[in-house]
């Protein structure tokens, strides 16, 4: 009985199933997208009444039904002229979402409409704030709405008539204005409350007792860990589903027979019933799957309450992210740029516009000509693009220099002409403009439009069905085709695609199939943002063929110039540019393993009884298997001489473990589009603006929610650090922000929702080391190391410098 | 297999010599990553009896720290009724590869014999631990020798 049998199904800790102590290194970080915890300075009271709120809150959603229902926040009457937003929460305050602000109106009216998921006992909580221009924005009104006290129709339907609210203040005092909302929606009963109604029973409180709760609260404020142990179904209504049985092995461990299938399996399996319009059926496989007749989608995984709550607030946030995404760029100053970006024409030049075929052309007004080459680039080998298989790099005193991976060879001079391209290039552009992110994008670009196919390619899908039908288009075609210009069609929406509808695809597809719950990327440990390959993606058995479709998807965002909803940890970045991963790659991803590797690199192993050796043992499915790091490595030991091999190979495993199949089907897919040399100009942080973009980084935002340590907010240091990063652009901005949090994306929600590996983790600015230290960073804290510097020009050289390098600096 | 090797070391080591407060690791030629242990403390209340206590050994070990779980029950301001337990050697922050499980055993065996009242998963009973010592001890051996395990020492 050692080995643990997969059900078909993974399963996310449910409230009833408590942490299993035989939690597997697969079962644990599927598809659980951490919550995001505001802090509400508004609300000194609000942490007790959140845990407090939790707390009850798992106990009931074990029992009473989940149902989604809409929420339109429609408008409302307040006092003074002002901008005004409504946040939207539920009891547990961690799931608030916002409307958009009204501005300048005492009358707003936002009709917005925003989902949730309740149940009988829930209640809405509407806060209208007034957006704040420098502190938190302050607190204008609440008002509640109890689920129950709204009219339903027999089946449980909302009349979905406005409900005209009285705003209250904090202390449910003095009325302050009025808020009018809708609800939408069923809720449905469960049998047990139709009974318990029919029979004029009253219901009971289902909170816990209040000793139960107060031990709850001790333990949450533990200092040391809590070491996670299986619980007693602590509610006797938690039976096992039929045919199914519980034992004890030898050790008195819990295990669990499914005399259906003939398996057993050290997770409890669930006994909550499916959500409504739920099935499980059988495949003819005989594997176990899900068919939600709501939306008419299949799953590999069993849904319960929390996963679709998950699930449904990837959904809703949707309007919202795409609006930020709309807002993204790559290069700043305006639209012009993005397109041009060589920068200004020469004088007496213009660029116009076929207008038959819309190909640029230039005209020359000094002598009257036209020509279809560029002025800019014109008259040199260089615009061509490097030959395949070459790179080129910079010295670090800017000296461009070539790099052969064919030969492995490096030279000064260009392969392209022969000669070395020197400090300043043929059109006398400085190398500082070279080394220039724009500079890169006009390379790429170039290679992408050199190597492009003429004609267009059709690809036809449906708004409800993005991802199947797109999965369908993109992988029957052949991938050299996915380089032509893209001809993108919703069913039902007909209209000539001149770049708007693609833009939007691209939104739609990579929402979609970056979505955790299809189990095929998982949020990276350390934050919410950024996601890798999900090691358990093979739950879903043709993942595979799923990754080497969004690889061939990711090639095309990047080949046609359009950005994605999301991006991939850097590590992976750092892979698609055939970059060596290195032992700070793994802090972001995995801090644990990495603070034990740092300790073997600092400390002298032969010292102590290690006991290690070249190979790498992981757990598959409840077995422990074994990976040779070298040929032998079984029997070579660690010692003190080699355990430099022996952490690099370390490394390089544990981010391979698990994804192998998955990342080389994403650079089948990819490769299949362009080859990945092209990208070799960018930098990993580089790549990342290239696929996510930009977004305007609000700087008053960023420093209303950053915390201090060994500094005070108005140490001449921080005036410093908070007025150089007005001084940069926005490109620079990001740049520190991946510096710092590992990723230029800022939170929907703003910086007050910044995750770290532990949770919620504000941007925190620390006082360490000494003036010439290079500031530090560590990701996974959003954490960085500022030391004392003497002056405003020292500060803002060394964080340039830092947040220049791409490696191996900066890092301890 | 690195990590069994490891462990097979770490296992002779703890059976290997002489009297010790702990006894009878149990584990599963198969899989040496969960044992159990019988520990023995040796002061008053729980000298009264023996303990059952669960080591969970992650695949990654010993790059990350094993996990303890208390299988008898036990009156003890740093052990909730679940089991868990709070101790510093193998908390995330301090834990080093080169820890070995004997050293965990006896810093167990050390928070079991001294209850570290200001860092106490159970609040009440850190709390009489402090205030009515009398009646702690009282408490802890009745609940000792009604649930703990006999000693094998």
């Amino acid at each position: 009985m050692e080995t643990k049998f997969f059900d078909g199904s993974i399963r996310r800790v449910m409230p009833d199933a408590e942490a299993s102590k035989t939690e597997s290194a697969f079962a644990s970080p599927i598809c659980r997208p951490k919550r995001m915890q505001r802090n509400d300075s508004s609300q000194p009271s609000s942490s007790m009444n959140q845990q407090n709120g939790n707390v009850s809150d798992r106990t009931q959603s074990g029992r009473s039904k989940l149902s989604k229902a809409q929420v339109t926040v429609v408008s409302g009457k307040l006092g003074k002229i002002s901008d005004y937003y409504v946040e939207v929460s539920l009891e547990n305050p961690s799931s608030s979402k916002k409307t958009g602000t009204q501005k300048k109106t005492s009358n707003p009216e936002w009709n917005e409409t925003i989902h949730v998921t309740i149940q009988e006992s829930s209640e809405i909580v509407f806060r209208v704030r007034n957006k704040g221009k420098i502190f938190d924005d302050p607190l204008v009104g609440q008002a509640k709405l109890k689920i129950s006290s709204i009219q339903r129709s027999e089946n449980g339907q909302f009349a979905g008539t406005p409900n005209t609210l009285q705003l209250f203040d904090k202390d449910g005092s003095a009325p302050l204005g009025t808020l009018v909302v809708v609800l939408k929606g069923t809720l449905e009963k469960r049998r047990s409350d139709v009974r318990r109604e029919n029979s004029q029973v009253e219901t009971t409180s289902q909170q816990p007792p209040p000793s139960q709760r107060r031990s709850a609260t001790a333990s949450g404020k533990t200092r040391d860990t809590i070491i996670p142990s299986q619980q007693a179904p602590a509610n006797p209504e938690d039976q096992l589903p039929d045919g199914w049985e519980m034992r004890f092995d030898q050790f008195g461990r819990k295990y669990y027979v499914d005399h259906t299938t003939k398996s057993t399996t050290w997770e409890r399996p669930s006994s909550t019933p499916l959500p409504s319009g739920w099935e499980m059926r059988r495949d003819p496989r005989g594997r176990v799957y899900y068919v939600d007749h709501n939306t008419r989608t299949t799953t590999w995984q069993r849904p319960t309450a929390d996963m679709l709550e998950a699930h449904e607030q990837w959904q809703s946030g949707r309007d919202q992210a795409m609006h930020q995404w709309e807002q993204r760029f790559l290069l700043q100053n305006n639209a012009n740029a993005s397109d041009d970006p060589l920068g200004p024409m020469p004088e007496g030049w213009e660029k116009r516009a076929d207008p038959g075929t819309g190909r640029t052309y230039f005209v020359n007004h000094v002598n009257r000509t036209t020509q279809w080459e560029d002025p800019r680039t014109q008259g040199g080998a260089t615009d061509q693009p490097l030959p395949e298989g070459w790179e080129m790099r910079f010295t670090e005193h800017g000296v461009p220099f070539f790099i052969d991976h064919n030969t492995k060879t490096t030279t000064y001079n260009d392969p392209r002409t022969g000669k070395p391209l020197g400090p300043l290039n043929v059109y006398g552009l400085s190398v500082a403009y070279e080394k220039s992110f724009r500079w890169k994008i006009a390379q790429f670009r170039y290679l992408c439009l050199s190597n492009g196919v003429p004609n267009h390619v059709k690809i036809t899908v449906s708004r409800g069905t993005v991802f199947e039908d797109s999965f369908q288009e993109i992988m029957r075609k052949n991938p050299v085709d996915l380089r032509r210009r893209l001809y993108i069609q919703f069913r039902g929406e007909e209209g000539l695609d001149y770049g708007g509808v693609a833009r939007e695809w691209f939104f739609l597809l990579s929402h979609e199939v970056l979505n955790p719950m299809y189990c095929l990327f998982m949020y990276a440990g350390n934050s919410n943002y950024s996601l890798q390959i999900n090691p358990a993606s093979f739950i879903n058995p043709d993942h595979l063929k799923y990754f080497e479709f969004i690889g061939r998807f990711i090639a095309m965002a990047l080949f046609h110039g359009k950005f994605i909803y999301s991006g991939f940890t850097m590590p992976f970045y750092k892979k698609m540019l055939s970059k060596k991963i290195v032992l700070k790659d793994l802090e972001s991803v995995d801090n644990e393993f990495y603070n034990s590797i740092v300790w073997i690199s600092q400390n002298n192993i032969d010292e102590c009884q290690m006991d290690l050796y070249f190979v790498a043992d992981y757990e598959l499915l409840g077995e422990l298997k074994t990976h040779e790091l070298k040929p032998g490595g079984t029997d070579i030991p660690v010692t003190e001489a080699n355990k430099e091999e022996y952490i690099e190979l370390l490394v390089e495993w544990r981010f391979n473990r698990g994804v192998e199949q998955q990342t080389k089907a994403f650079f089948k897919g990819f490769t299949s589009v362009f080859p990945l040399e092209w990208l070799q100009y960018f930098d990993e942080r580089e790549l990342e603006l290239l696929l996510c973009g930009m977004q305007d980084i609000d700087v008053d935002d960023w420093q209303r929610h950053t915390v201090y340590r060994h500094y005070a907010p108005q140490s001449k240091q921080v005036t410093w650090f908070w007025e150089w990063v007005r001084s940069l652009d926005q490109e620079k901005r990001a740049r520190l922000l991946q510096f710092v949090t590992g990723t230029c994306r800022v939170p929907v929600g703003g910086f007050s929702e910044l995750i770290g590996s532990t949770g919620p983790q504000l941007f925190c600015i620390e006082r360490v080391g000494k003036e010439n230290w290079l500031p530090r960073s560590h990701t996974c804290f959003n954490r960085l190391d500022l030391p004392p510097y003497r002056s405003y020009q020292q500060l803002a050289e060394k964080l340039s410098l830092a947040i220049e390098m791409t490696e191996g600096f900066g890092n301890e | 297999m690195s990590i069994s090797r490891r462990l097979q070391k770490e296992l002779a080591d703890i059976q290997g010599s002489g009297a010790k407060p702990y006894s009878s690791v149990e584990y599963n030629e198969s899989n040496l990553l969960h044992w159990t242990v019988l520990l023995h403390p040796d002061k008053e209340p729980y000298s009264k009896g023996a303990f059952r206590v669960q080591i969970d050994f992650p695949a990654d070990y010993p790059f990350k720290p094993p996990k303890l779980t208390f299988l008898t029950k036990i009156y003890h301001p740093n052990i909730d009724e679940q089991g868990q337990i709070c101790l510093g050697i193998v908390h995330p922050d301090n834990w080093k590869p080169a820890t070995r499980t004997e050293q965990v055993l006896m810093a167990l065996l050390q928070l079991i014999n001294d209850p570290e009242p200001d860092h106490p998963l159970r609040a009440e009973l850190a709390e009489e631990f402090q205030k009515d010592r009398k009646k702690f001890l009282k408490n802890a051996e009745e609940f000792t020798k009604k649930h703990s395990e006999k000693r094998t020492d």
